[in-house]
Order: C-alpha cells, then sequence, then structure tokens
C-alpha cells in the first residue's frame, strides 16, 4: 500500500529531507575499502586513513573520519560531512578539494560538521539543531 | 584439536618471523606441542632464525605436492621436545600452494599439534591468501611507524573479509623514551586507528638481533625485555586476559577550521 510520501508537519517541513535515500555502513572501513552510493551515507563505525567514502549527499560518520571523504559527490554544493572527530586526509564537498592545512593541530574529541561557506569549506564545531544553518 | 593461528602484518621487516618463532617457543616450553609453518615461499627464513636450515630435506610444497609425507617434512627443534618446522620452498615461487591445500595442511597439523603457528609473508597477494586460507585466529604485527599501521590496517580489513574474526594485535620494536618525547606513535595513537584487541607490546632491544643471529629464539632469553614482553604474549595466547588501555579524551571547544582548497 503506497499513499505517497506523508508531508512532514508544516512548520518543520525546510529542516527535513527526505528525497534522497541514505544508507547505514554499521561497521569501520579500513585502509584500502571504498564506498559509493547515490544518498546520503551514515557509517557506525570509524573510516580510517586510506579508505573512501563517496556519497551523493550528505555523509555522517559516528566516529572518527580519518580517510577521504566526498560529498555532494554530483555536485550538490549543500552537502555536508560530520563525523565525532573529523580529521580527513582529504575532505571534498561538490567541486572543491580541501586538504587539513600541513601544520594543523588535529582538534579534540568532539563533533564537527564541514560544509560550505561564502564559497569555502570550512569546519565548525557541530552543535545540536543547528548543522543546517 | 589445535588451533590454527597465522602472523601476518601486510608490511615487510616488522617482526612477523621472530614472533612467529617466539610464541612457537614460549607455547612449547609450556609443554605444548606446537608445528611452526613457513608460509613465505621463496624467502624463508623461519629456518634460518630457528637454526634450523642444515636439516630441511623436505618442504611445504613437497607435503602439498604429495612428493613426501607431512611427518617427512617436519623438522624436530634442537631444544624443545615439542616444537617443529615446517619449512618454505625457497626455490619455488608463493603460486606452488593454494588456499584449498593450506586449508587441507593446516586440518591435518591440528590433529596433531596443540597449536600451529603461520608465518605469513609480507603483501596481499596469493601469498597472504595462502597463508590465511586454514588459520582459526589471526595475529597482527605492527610497528609504531605510520606506513605499517596503515599495512595492518589494510589487513585487519582483508581478514574481516575473509571471515577471521577477532584479529590480535602486536605492537614490536617500541622505544618508550621516543613514545615520551612525542617522537613515535604510541600504543593509544594505533589502538585507536586499528580498534583491535592488545596481545602485547614488544619493545626495540638488541637481544632481538643477538640471539637471531645465533638461531635463537629471544623468549630463551630470560633477562631481555624483549623475552620477557613474548612470555606475556604467550601467556595471553593460552588464555589470560589483556587489560584494555584507556584513551585519552580532548575537552569540548567551540573553534572553526578552514581547510585548504586545490587549485
Ligand atoms: N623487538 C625487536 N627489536 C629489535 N629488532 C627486532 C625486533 N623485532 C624484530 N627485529 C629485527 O627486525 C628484522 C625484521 O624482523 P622479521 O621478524 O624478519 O620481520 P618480518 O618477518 O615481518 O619480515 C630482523 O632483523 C629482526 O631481528
Ligand atoms: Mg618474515
Amino acid at each position: 500500500m503506497d499513499t505517497g510520501r506523508k508531508a512532514p508537519v508544516s512548520h518543520l517541513q525546510d529542516d527535513v529531507e527526505g528525497e534522497e535515500n541514505t544508507i547505514l555502513i554499521r561497521r569501520t572501513l579500513r585502509s584500502g575499502q571504498k564506498f559509493y552510493y547515490d544518498g546520503n551515507v551514515i557509517v557506525m563505525g570509524d573510516v580510517n586513513p586510506g579508505a573512501e567514502v563517496v556519497a551523493t549527499g550528505h555523509v555522517i560518520v559516528m566516529g572518527q573520519m580519518r580517510g577521504m571523504v566526498h560529498a555532494g559527490a554530483e555536485g550538490d554544493e549543500s552537502a555536508m560531512v560530520m563525523a565525532f572527530r573529523l580529521l580527513p586526509t582529504q575532505l571534498r564537498i561538490a567541486n572543491h578539494i580541501t586538504r587539513p592545512p600541513d601544520d594543523e593541530v588535529p582538534p579534540g574529541t568532539f563533533p564537527e560538521v564541514a560544509k560550505i561557506k561564502n564559497g569555502v569549506v570550512t569546519i565548525e564545531s557541530y552543535q545540536t539543531g543547528r548543522a543546517a544553518v | 584439536m589445535g588451533e590454527v593461528i597465522v602472523v601476518t602484518s601486510g608490511k615487510g621487516g616488522v617482526g612477523k618471523t621472530t614472533t612467529t618463532a617466539n610464541l612457537g617457543t614460549g607455547l612449547a616450553q609450556l609443554g605444548n606441542k606446537v608445528a611452526l609453518v613457513d608460509a613465505d615461499i621463496g624467502l624463508r627464513n623461519l629456518d634460518v632464525v630457528l637454526g634450523l636450515e642444515n636439516r630441511i630435506v623436505y618442504d611445504i610444497t613437497d607435503v602439498t605436492g604429495g612428493h613426501c609425507r607431512l611427518r617427512q617434512a617436519l623438522i624436530k627443534d634442537k631444544r624443545y621436545e615439542g616444537l617443529f618446522l615446517l619449512p618454505a620452498a625457497q626455490t619455488k615461487d608463493k603460486t606452488s600452494v593454494n588456499p584449498d591445500q593450506m586449508k587441507e595442511l593446516c586440518g591435518d597439523l591440528r590433529q596433531e599439534f596443540d597449536y600451529v603457528i603461520i608465518d605469513c609473508p609480507a603483501g596481499i597477494e596469493q601469498g597472504f591468501k595462502n597463508a590465511i586460507a586454514g588459520a582459526d585466529r589471526a595475529v597482527v604485527v605492527t610497528t609504531p611507524e605510520v606506513s605499517a599501521v596503515r599495512d595492518a590496517d589494510r589487513i585487519v580489513g582483508l581478514l574481516e573479509a575473509a571471515e577471521l574474526r577477532d584479529p590480535r594485535l602486536i605492537v614490536n620494536r617500541v622505544r618508550y623514551k621516543m613514545v615520551k618525547a612525542g617522537d613515535m606513535m604510541s600504543i593509544e595513537d594505533i589502538i585507536d586507528i586499528l580498534a583491535i584487541d592488545l596481545l602485547g607490546v614488544v619493545p626495540e632491544d638488541e637481544m632481538v638481533v643477538i640471539t637471531t643471529n645465533r638461531g635463537e629464539a629471544v623468549i630463551c632469553d630470560d633477562r631481555s625485555r624483549s623475552g620477557q614482553a613474548y612470555r606475556n604474549i604467550v601467556r595471553r595466547i593460552t588464555g589470560e586476559q589483556v587489560p584494555l588501555l584507556s584513551l585519552e579524551e580532548g575537552g569540548l571547544m567551540n573553534r572553526i577550521r578552514r581547510m585548504i582548497g586545490f587549485k
């Protein structure tokens, strides 16, 4: 029985996304392992150095993101990368390719979000409910 | 029925052969019947490390190829009653044995031995696939270097894919002074990435080189720190628990970081 997608509660409409598929990876991606998905990806584990996650939508890592990550791989500039610990070797959003500065001191253990702000990929600490701002 | 343990690493020169020799010797010291299998075909050296090179008549390919019986190829150790070596072939390559043959070989060995320990070659190709084919458990050896840890991580992923679950880690050649000074990866750093159980930590120790050159295992040296480390590892293999290391946690800060773009 398919009644079509239920409209989200009206005042939440702008903040609820449901058009894309989302996939859950329930393990750690290790060096040499690559994951591509047409949609959003949630990793319940770490993404280790030498591993790659590529998604056309957002990438959320419930663990450490230390590998290569590409969100919005088909050009979506609103795509984000979020991780409990965001230490990517390289981070790409849409066609922006970035890497951490060579002299960067690794941040502490707290969640961060990477997104395009004013045309530049920026990382800031994740604050509940403000990821989409 | 014995247990088949493969000692593997990805990267070469991190201490697989040293570890295999020491685990074998240590387990035999405790009265176990142990078979060591040198799966590094074409680059054999477990025989040299054990000082048994001059006793080799048949090798692993003679057994898998049906040219001799398993019993004929097994070389008895000089010192320990229960310790045996199945040497690798030196004049052949890794394709002269296949995973099915290794499975069968391990199946035969575990009938007779309490522990079968396989010394895996470096790399992730056929030699690796052969070495893990008949194993029940894996011990991953790494050194505190970024490249060795990266390779170990690759290996853990491949072991998982081959359904060899819960590999355990040995960190070899640790120099505590360097770790303290922040010039070497700490055990915490390594565990943080690999996220597997720690079986033990072996310090950098010149006694390893000295004993190896004499064809002996450092575990026989009562005074060396590396020997003590291997004795602890052997006990853990026979069932003792390893205390878990606590990981350091950083505080929460609100900060903005910028990434560098590629032109
Ligand atoms: N803890 C250690 N301290 C000092 N030297 C070591 C230690 N472990 C291994 N070595 C030396 O490192 C070299 C490589 O070790 P080996 O066991 O042959 O590595 P692999 O089998 O992984 O290639 C050897 O010369 C060995 O004597
Ligand atoms: Mg070796």
